[in-house]
């Protein structure tokens, strides 16, 4: 349970720009509210979480690319040019590995056979009648270009359609809280794909959009696989 | 028992950052030796700052960015800080200076998509509802995933603020925002976070 003065917790928390005033009033409030105890140290915790995150370093090292862009005696770049170099990007690459460019469409096919791999791996996984996620899968580089925007994509509509059948299956093991929270996310992604494919119909090369509606069809192929996986384990 | 494993964790991180810290203040001579001949245009000396940094400057790309472009954005960080090193006098620790130049450059990169990025963003419902805690523990997600989960501008603010040690006045003149949406978005992120540690109280584990 919320209340008026759950909204101020955090504040109380963090202890900045908060008057003696305030405090005690809240102080007050939290001896005679358990709720906001509870919420309170719920607060705390996630705080702990995130200030004991740990670092992580990239897959690959980045440093070949800074060095082709910064490295005077590669290029005879000042640090003013270097600057000017920033526009056309140097990706990142494995020490050791020969560098690949792509051209904007070329990363849109990448990115777009990327999904229909994931969801081929999916359909893949239900037909083997296996539920646990592998890991890392190796993917090969497409060498032909892909028209962006193109949205017929009968491998992830085939996706979607066996795992929609096997959640119909067992949606009865599923209880009623767990189904609405299961509808209300996919109408949430439905929405969000088809608004993505109705921007990208008057700007079929954006890169923001395409990458959004991929990931928006990856998630719900994600929810799905879960939601199946849930359906044929529960009870 | 949720939150067994994850203070375990926290425990084993806090153990990590420590060494570190520890790390970092035995070689602080090394550093400001590193930063003066990179200043100076030694591409090696840059390239031991660059090891040295790499892994927080990539977390906080990374978090700040949710994953998006996150390779990219930590060459083009190292990059302007080759590029601005001349500019370093050193009224703060190096550190503290290059991850707000980091922050600079994520938030440059995403400034231009921003308005297209709140047009198309999923609503706080989507994040919500995933977000109830699973009756089963192999649903639940981790931290750092649930993070990258949370809404653009309330991650942004939770990342400067609760990882990074931020506080709201800084932020809100990174973000140019007020210090009141600041604060307001950082307490959204923790209450959807808190769900993903547990989320007892709706659970009615702890009554």
């Amino acid at each position: 349970m919320e209340d008026a003065f759950t909204d101020r917790l955090s504040e109380y928390l963090d202890d900045e720009d908060l008057g003696a005033l305030e405090r005690r009033e809240i102080e007050a409030h939290l001896g005679s509210c358990a709720a906001c105890r509870i919420v309170l140290d719920e607060l705390r915790e996630v705080r702990a979480h995130a200030q004991a995150l740990p670092d992580v370093s990239p897959a690959a090292d980045l440093w070949p690319g800074i060095e082709e862009q910064i490295s005077p005696a590669a290029h005879g770049f000042s640090r003013a040019a270097a600057d000017a170099s920033m526009v056309a990007r140097v990706k990142p690459r494995a020490a050791g590995t020969r560098r690949i460019s792509f051209t904007v469409p070329q990363a849109i096919a990448a990115s777009l056979a990327l999904m229909i791999v994931s969801g081929g791996m999916v359909w893949l996984l239900r037909a083997g009648g296996e539920q646990t996620d592998r890991g890392i899968v190796a993917v090969e580089r497409p060498r032909t270009p892909m028209t962006p925007a193109n949205f017929a994509d009968p491998q992830y509509d085939e996706a979607v359609a066996d795992l929609e059948r096997t959640l119909e299956v067992g949606r009865g093991r599923l209880d009623p809280e767990t189904i609405r929270v299961l509808e209300a996310n996919l109408q949430a992604i439905d929405r969000a794909i088809e608004q993505s494919q109705q921007a990208l119909e008057a700007d079929p090369a954006n890169m923001f959009l395409n990458a959004h509606l991929a990931t928006a069809r990856q998630r719900k192929l994600t929810l799905l696989r879960r939601a199946s996986a849930l359906a044929t384990t529960e009870g | 028992m949720p939150g067994a494993g994850a203070f375990t964790a926290f425990l084993g991180a806090s153990s990590l950052r420590s060494q570190q810290d520890d790390r970092a203040a035995r070689s602080g001579t090394d550093a400001h030796d590193c930063v003066a001949a990179a200043a100076d245009g030694d591409v090696r000396a840059f390239e031991q700052l660059y090891r040295t940094h790499l892994p927080k400057v990539h977390s906080l790309v990374r978090r700040m960015a949710a994953g998006r472009d996150t390779d990219e954005l930590t060459q083009d960080v190292f990059v302007r800080v080759w590029q601005k090193l001349s500019t370093f006098r050193g009224d703060a620790a190096f550190s503290t200076w290059l991850h707000r130049l980091a922050v600079n450059v994520v938030i440059e990169r995403f400034r231009t998509e921003r308005t297209q990025r709140q047009r198309f963003q999923d609503g706080e419902e989507i994040f919500e509802t995933l977000s109830s805690p699973p009756r089963r523990s192999d649903l639940s997600m981790d931290f750092d995933t649930a993070l990258m989960k949370l809404p653009d501008g309330a991650r942004e603010i939770f990342v400067l603020h609760d990882v990074e040690g931020y506080k709201h006045h800084e932020i809100a003149s990174m973000l140019e925002i007020s210090a009141g949406t600041s604060k307001a978005q950082l307490h959204r992120a923790r209450m959807m976070l808190r769900k993903h540690l547990g989320g007892r109280q709706e659970r009615g584990d702890r009554t």
